[in-house]
């Protein structure tokens, strides 16, 4: 009990800087808030921008629910409401008391919406104190090609400057130097542990269900912890609250459905999306039981509610499931997947306070089922979290407002256990459930300080405790037990408490031209265990402990941003430097699965990145896409590995480079291109061989002192708009995967030559040349 | 072994999808050679050897340069008992006097060129493979045969094995290698996880089980690791030897059986 009192207080010491941030007001002037919609399905509108004329800055944007607040003196004023594809609305009032105003944008009727590529404010990169952010709608991702023609919100963002693929048609990626499991990857709030299916070749992301991603690379605000390098918040369709609507797609390796409607029109609606691949079902088709019985597939079902109680009190429950079933004839099969669950209240206290209240659910597992002979087995691992977010939006003024909120995360940590029949070769084996409680308090300030500089500043407190029941052992340095110490249920077995500052800033040089500086620290507390370079669904999650300290991260950024012709086009130049500490790395030969002693196979370092991202994007017209370049570095130090000296990450590409074009070449056809080249990953390759029992064994000098040969790739897309009336939409979507065929390295081994054993060769694996892929969209 | 499972099938749902392979050149740097040392002792009556060689550079054929001249002795530290053994074709170093006995640790000494190479090992409990049975995978239009030793693993003790394999009498270059870590006290019979292409229908496998110790199943745990049929590792290091004074290879007392079966 002690450390949850000692938590408090932590906390109570921070909510008092509350006062002191939310200075007081003028006492003549009155708030207008409300909530933004669009005004033919009811959908909720994130970053809709709000301004009253008279009054000079950059006026306020309505946030992830819609809500907007915005102060004004007293008397005649004029709002301007604008959010990019909608027609802007401009609404006279008299202002004499707080006012409540609800808005609904009209959209454009144009074929061009369909190529609108930012739904923002026109010049909102230039003007706001946020570095390192990227935001994606649905209807940029739409355009560009994918692998297999799904659209994938995961694999377009590896399309940007600083965020690195994990490998060829990979879903998992690397930001600025940090590892792959060092993203907060949310989805309506609820951490998705494995986002990835079917070896990583698709995200869990159903492009039907989202409405809008956010990256941020660097500089997060301080509502967002628990991961060093990046967050990506993705946000799900509330559905239509007008009429009901059924769309959908078939394509050569799934199909999706998607529903929506009103639940009571204009108070609530629902949205429902479902996918699942079907290369099982070609494979149920053949006479050959060696291929019939084999399993391989995934599903992905998306589900979401949102009902209005009255005009100061909605609720929004989002429920995702997904899961991959793979199984090898009937020997052996593993399936795995994702379950979340997010019920959010949102709650207007008066015209300046908005809170929202989120009780979030997230379960990760896996089965893997071997059956043999004499040797049936069962092996299980699980993650759950249960998480309570308290967060409050508090509008001081036109020009500051104040975020601050609670965060607290049980973690339940199965890290396997083993069922095994009577005869089998194994013995059931159960390891220590891990428990861990997260919890955080946060505040930030959004400030307008002048006309040309904006402010972003705060302080996330982050405490973690490991917690009892069970055995914790300390090791000495040949990772032998040194000592056990025995825990009861509840009891502390180790804290932390890690102190995170947030800070970015913004100058205005004029209304095309700024420059920008942020610092960040994030502290990660749940650590992913992997020893192999594809991500696995069966890698281990391990809380931070009495031998595993937090991971910390502090980076700072610098960039320049310009726009040019009336925002059409806009330029980013951004440098970062990061310095990681408590880095995990493992001993020789570590045996990760299913060993109570698990940490004793580990190893602790720092690691750095630094380099330079250069982006330069056309957001509208007929043609538009972006060009981005990042030169960078990124580099780990362990005393035991590579004599202590610093290596470069295997994620370590010094160039890369991304293009991105649409074309709206006519009414009917939608023509699009990309273009990934980068510096091959650092790899460790042998520098001599020798023999142990006649065979040839590989002798290595240092850690990743090889590249493997430079990965490049030209996809195309083609989308086929069919006619489109009131109540009918239809479309196909081509794409054709490396386009000329480029064979590049996924893998590159070294053996024995077959045909001579006295020379050795090494040998690439390419995995994808020429996919091409054809979907048929449809809405009615 | 859920591990080289897991990987197995993805391995082969990932090829079954496009992948391809082709040979390439690549430029590898050269390294100043290294010593190479591997010893055995076994349980049985046989010929104690030591083998000393080097490495080569990686585009060299694979001839490895012997190594002569060296004093190599091994002592029995619970006899007390040390046996020279003499040079009988270069760099291959014999003694046909020593049979191991199981719960004694023999001491390795190597001295070559004014340095001094030493490495201990200690000799297991002998455990009896009773049979050799096999197991059919199919999936993905393969067919995977494996072997699978039926033997009782001894409760309450640690115990690694490592299985020689040997197709029609030639051996698998491959390296098998487990311990009883999930497995005390169990009837143990596990898949040896061989590539589709090695075992037919008819074959005569023959498997050679040695009870090792705990250091020389680090280092064959660790040597099978960097066997890119066993899985991708992340970052390949060399196997941490039992040899001190900077060589490579290992020394290892065993126990040794071998046992027949055919392909059914």
């Amino acid at each position: 009990m002690k450390f949850y009192l000692k938590g408090l207080k932590i906390l109570l010491f921070f909510i008092g800087f509350m006062p002191i941030l939310a200075y007081s007001q003028v006492k003549t002037k009155y708030t207008v808030n409300g909530t933004i919609r669009d005004k033919q399905t009811g959908e909720i509108l994130i970053g809709a921008n709000v301004k009253i004329t008279k009054l000079a800055g950059l006026g306020t944007v309505s946030n992830a629910y819609g809500f907007y607040a915005i102060s004004a003196e007293e008397g005649y004023c004029t709002l301007v409401v604008s959010f990019a594809g909608f027609v802007n609305d401009t609404i006279n009032l008299n202002l004499a008391k707080n006012t409540e105003l609800n808005i609904a944008l009209v959209p454009y009727r144009s074929q061009l919406e369909e190529v609108v590529v930012s739904t923002r404010k026109k010049n909102e990169n230039i003007t706001k104190a946020v570095m390192g952010v990227q935001k994606l709608s649905i209807n940029e991702i739409k355009n560009v090609p994918v692998l297999f023609g799904e659209k994938d919100v995961l694999k377009t963002i590896q399309l940007l400057p600083g965020i690195k693929s994990a490998g060829e048609g990979n879903s998992g990626f690397y930001v600025r130097g940090g590892s792959s499991d060092q993203n907060l990857i949310l989805l309506d709030e609820a951490t998705v542990y494995n986002a990835s299916h079917l070896l990583g070749f698709f995200s869990t992301f159903n492009s039907d269900a989202i409405k809008d991603i956010t990256v941020y690379k660097g500089g997060m605000p301080a509502e967002y912890g628990g991961r060093l390098s990046s967050v990506i918040d993705i946000k799900t369709n509330d559905g239509s609250n007008q009429k009901f609507g059924v769309s959908g797609g078939i394509g050569l390796i799934s199909s999706r459905l998607n529903a929506e409607g009103p639940i009571v029109k204009d108070r609530g609606s629902f949205n429902i999306s479902a996918r699942r691949t079907y290369a099982d079902l070609f494979l149920a088709l053949s006479k050959d039981s060696s291929i019939k019985n084999n399993k391989l597939y995934f599903y992905d079902l998306n589900g979401k509610a949102n009902y209005k109680l009255n005009d100061k009190n909605r609720l929004f429950l989002s429920i995702y499931n997904g899961r991959d079933n793979l199984g090898f004839g009937g020997s052996f099969g593993i399936d795995y997947g994702n379950t979340t669950a997010t019920l959010r209240w949102n709650h207007i206290y008066n015209s300046r306070l908005f809170s929202n209240t989120s009780l979030i659910y997230t379960n990760y597992n896996y089965k893997i089922k071997i059956t043999a002979a004499n040797n049936n087995l069962l092996i299980t691992s699980k993650i759950r979290d249960f998480n309570v977010k308290q967060d409050f939006q508090y509008y001081v003024s036109g020009t500051s407002k104040v975020n601050f909120g609670l965060d607290f995360i049980h973690h339940n940590l199965v890290p396997g256990s083993v069922t095994a029949t009577q005869q089998s070769s194994f013995n059931n084996t159960e390891l220590q459930t891990k428990y861990s409680v997260e919890s955080a308090a946060y505040v930030s300030h959004e400030w307008s300080a002048t006309e040309k500089l904006n402010l972003t500043y705060g302080l996330r407190v982050s405490m973690f405790n490991a917690l009892g029941p069970g055995n914790f052992y300390s090791y000495d340095a040949a990772g032998n037990v040194k000592d056990t110490t025995t825990y009861k249920n509840g009891q502390v077995v180790k804290t932390y408490v890690n102190l995170q500052p947030r800070f970015a800033t913004s100058y205005q040089l004029n209304d095309r031209q700024s420059i920008k500086l942020s610092y960040s620290r994030n502290v990660q507390n749940i650590h992913l265990l992997s020893n192999s370079t594809s991500a696995n669904p069966t890698d281990l999650y391990v809380g931070s402990s009495n031998n595993i300290k937090p991971e910390i991260a502090d980076q700072i950024a610098v960039g320049y941003y310009q726009n040019f012709k009336e925002n059409a086009y806009e330029f980013s130049a951004e440098v970062y430097y990061k310095a990681l500490q408590n880095q995990i790395d493992y001993k020789n030969g570590a045996e990760l699965r299913a060993n109570e002693n698990v940490e004793s196979q580990l190893l602790y370092g720092k690691g750095r990145a630094y380099g330079i991202e250069l982006f330069f994007k056309k957001k509208y017209g007929k043609f538009n896409g972006w060009v981005g370049y990042t030169l960078s570095k990124t580099e780990r130090q362990f005393d035991q590995i590579n004599n202590g000296a610093w290596y470069n990450a295997t994620q370590d590409r010094t160039h890369e480079i991304s293009v991105v074009g649409i074309y709206q070449a006519s009414k009917k056809w939608t023509v699009s291109a990309t273009f990934v080249y980068y510096t091959g990953n650092a790899v460790t390759f042998p520098s001599g061989k020798y023999n142990i029992n006649g065979q040839t064994v590989f002798y290595y000098t240092e850690r990743n002192g090889y590249r493997m040969p430079n990965y490049h790739r030209l996809d195309f897309g083609a989308t086929l708009q069919g006619k489109k009336t009131a109540k009918t939409d239809r479309s196909w979507t081509f794409s054709l995967y490396n386009a000329y065929g480029r064979e590049n390295a996924f893998a590159i081994n070294f053996q024995e030559d077959p045909n001579n054993a006295n020379k050795t060769q090494a040998v690439q694996t390419t995995l994808f040349r020429w996919v091409p892929s054809v979907t048929y969209n449809f809405k009615f | 072994m859920q591990q080289s499972i897991i990987k197995y099938t993805l391995l082969i749902a990932l090829t079954t999808l496009v992948a391809c392979t082709k040979v390439i050149n690549i430029n590898l740097n050269d390294a100043a050679p290294q010593l190479v040392i591997q010893g055995n002792i076994t349980n049985q009556v046989g010929v104690t050897t030591v083998s000393i060689s080097k490495t080569i550079n990686y585009a060299q054929d694979n001839v490895f340069p012997t190594v002569s001249g060296a004093v190599v002795t091994i002592k029995d530290s619970n006899s007390g008992v040390t046996t020279p053994l003499v040079e009988v074709t270069p760099g291959n170093y014999q003694a046909s006097t020593i049979v191991g006995t199981s719960g004694h640790t023999y001491l390795l000494n190597v001295l070559l060129n004014g340095t001094t190479y030493k490495a201990s090992s200690t000799m297991p409990s002998p455990v009896t493979l009773d049979s050799i049975t096999f197991q059919i995978n199919s999936g993905f239009g393969q067919t995977l045969i494996n072997p699978m030793p039926n033997f009782q693993d001894p409760a309450g003790i640690s115990n690694s094995y490592q299985f020689i394999q040997t197709i029609n009498s030639k051996i698998t270059k491959k390296v098998f290698v487990f311990d009883d870590r999930l497995s005390d006290g169990k009837y143990i019979a596990r898949q040896l996880f061989n590539d589709s292409a090695y075992i037919q229908p008819k074959d005569t496998i023959q498997l050679e089980m040695r009870c090792i110790d705990k250091n020389v199943f680090e280092y064959f745990k660790q040597l099978s690791g960097l066997d890119p049929t066993n899985g991708q590792p992340t970052a390949p290091t060399n196997p941490v030897s039992n040899i001190s004074g900077g060589a490579l290879g290992y020394f290892s007392a065993h126990t040794t059986q071998k046992k027949k079966a055919i392909v059914q």
